[in-house]
């Protein structure tokens, strides 16, 4: 049994987006465009959200990387009609599977983190994108929901292949396209239950707070806060 | 004033309530069952090839390995349909004139590959690997069937998903020693002790979940 999470650090984030480029490559996440942007319905599994806190003169603004946060109490699966949002007990993940969507987005008004988002229309992919979509991943169409897997597939494929060499997967194996890529090392992931890890290690930090902690749906992805406090 | 229901109408009244469950029963049983039939899953229809390949006279009459062509079955996702190349390694030598081969030769020829009709077609949304269960003990014969006695190729399982969960959540009944994986005639003498040791020695997990094949 493993939980995989995620660790952000937002004194080494500089909003620099490339976890939101990755994701979009590794995932067929199709572009938005103005038109999308301004009704609200681009779809993006990591967004950057943008969090003032305190009152002028003493206010502070950050930038927080945001995406499924994968909780250990996910509501948005007790809502689903039909199982097509499923939490992985092995893995922590919680995944969607999407041709049992109905299309219902009960999932996406349940999520306290508005990381769910549903396709209202057939996705808009340029042409040009499609001789780069990744096999690996299905591609979405129009009246499902879809989110941040914490790209499974890519768990899947290092699992199949630690398995068919008859070992456990080594840790530094699996890792998501957005941390993969971020320049300055502020998203470390990996192994929550194995307390050794770096990432188990920087989630008991003192900085370490996760979103929405009072309703008690236990993220794995944790942030660390602005400051010195170590 | 004549009365409008006869004594008879009782009858007819109890015999509509029980006949509209029965029939609401049976039409569920039905689609049901229309789901599972031939006809949906396409099972045993030899499909038809540009080339009448015989996996029968290939593999069981002239016992060439299955990964004399599905080269990558060990090794990938993927079990590989070979290239004209590999055709004509035997066939550049023999039945080099042969009417039936003309459109290998051709292929060869013009450089394009032959479109073979796609006989296990799993739905785009499955992502089914080939090399894992090769590496732990799942025999071809236990999903493909005995390809090696079928003249023209046909789907021998299902492939619905029901079908896959089914081995998914007991591997116990369908795994067999790695050496006999390609070998099409073995028969486990007792598949349950057999296949609870086999269970343990390769340290296969029963593992269900949606992720594992739907990404």
């Amino acid at each position: 049994m493993s939980r995989w999470g995620m660790v952000i650090d937002l004194n080494r984030c500089t909003a620099c987006q490339g976890c939101v480029s990755a994701c979009h490559e590794e995932n067929n996440v199709p572009p938005s465009t103005p038109d999308l942007s301004a009704m609200g319905r681009s779809i993006r599994w990591i967004d950057m959200m943008p969090v003032q806190e305190g009152e002028y003169p003493h206010a502070t603004m950050s930038v927080l990387p945001m995406m499924c946060q994968h909780c250990e109490h996910p509501p948005c699966i007790k809502v689903c009609p039909v199982g097509a949002t499923f939490f992985s007990e092995e893995e922590g993940i919680v995944g969607q599977i999407y041709p049992r969507c109905i299309g219902c987005r009960y999932c996406t008004t349940a999520c306290p983190y508005t990381v769910r988002q549903f396709n209202w229309f057939e996705p808009a992919v340029p042409e040009t994108y499609l001789e780069g979509t990744n096999p690996d991943v299905s591609r979405r169409y129009k009246g499902v929901v879809e989110k941040c897997t914490l790209c499974h597939h890519r768990l899947q494929k290092a699992r199949d292949q630690a398995r068919a060499e008859g070992r456990d997967l080594l840790p530094g194996e699996y890792t998501p396209a957005c941390v993969e890529v971020c320049p300055t090392d502020a998203m470390v992931f990996g192994d929550l239950e194995d307390r050794e890890s770096e990432v188990s290690k920087k989630s008991r930090s003192k900085r370490a707070y996760r979103l929405l902690e009072d309703l008690g749906t236990e993220p794995k992805v944790f942030y660390l806060r602005e400051g010195n406090r170590q | 004033m004549a009365q409008v229901f006869k004594p008879a109408a009782n009858t007819i009244a109890k015999l509509a309530v029980f006949g509209g469950a029965f029939f609401l029963a049976l039409a569920v049983w039905s689609l049901n069952e229309f789901n599972r039939s031939q006809y949906m899953t396409r099972t045993k229809v030899a499909r038809e090839q540009p080339v009448p390949f015989s996996h029968k006279h290939h593999n069981a009459e002239l016992g060439i390995d299955c990964r004399y062509c599905h080269t990558s079955v060990e090794t990938s996702a993927f079990a590989g349909i070979p290239p004209t190349q590999t055709c004509m390694n035997c066939h550049s030598q023999i039945w080099k004139d042969s009417p039936m081969l003309e459109p290998v030769r051709a292929s060869f020829a013009s450089n394009r590959s032959l479109e073979w009709v796609r006989v296990h077609d799993l739905p785009d949304f499955v992502y089914f690997n080939h090399s894992i269960h090769i590496h732990k003990g799942i025999g071809c014969v236990s999903c493909h069937g005995r390809v090696d006695q079928m003249n023209l190729t046909w789907q021998q399982s299902p492939l619905q998903m029901e079908w896959c969960l089914n081995c998914h959540r007991n591997p116990a009944a369908a795994v067999r020693p790695r050496e006999e994986v390609f070998n099409m005639a073995w028969k486990a003498e007792n598949q349950e002790e057999l296949g609870a040791r086999l269970v343990k020695a390769y340290n296969i997990e029963s593992r269900d979940d949606c992720s594992v094949c739907h990404r």
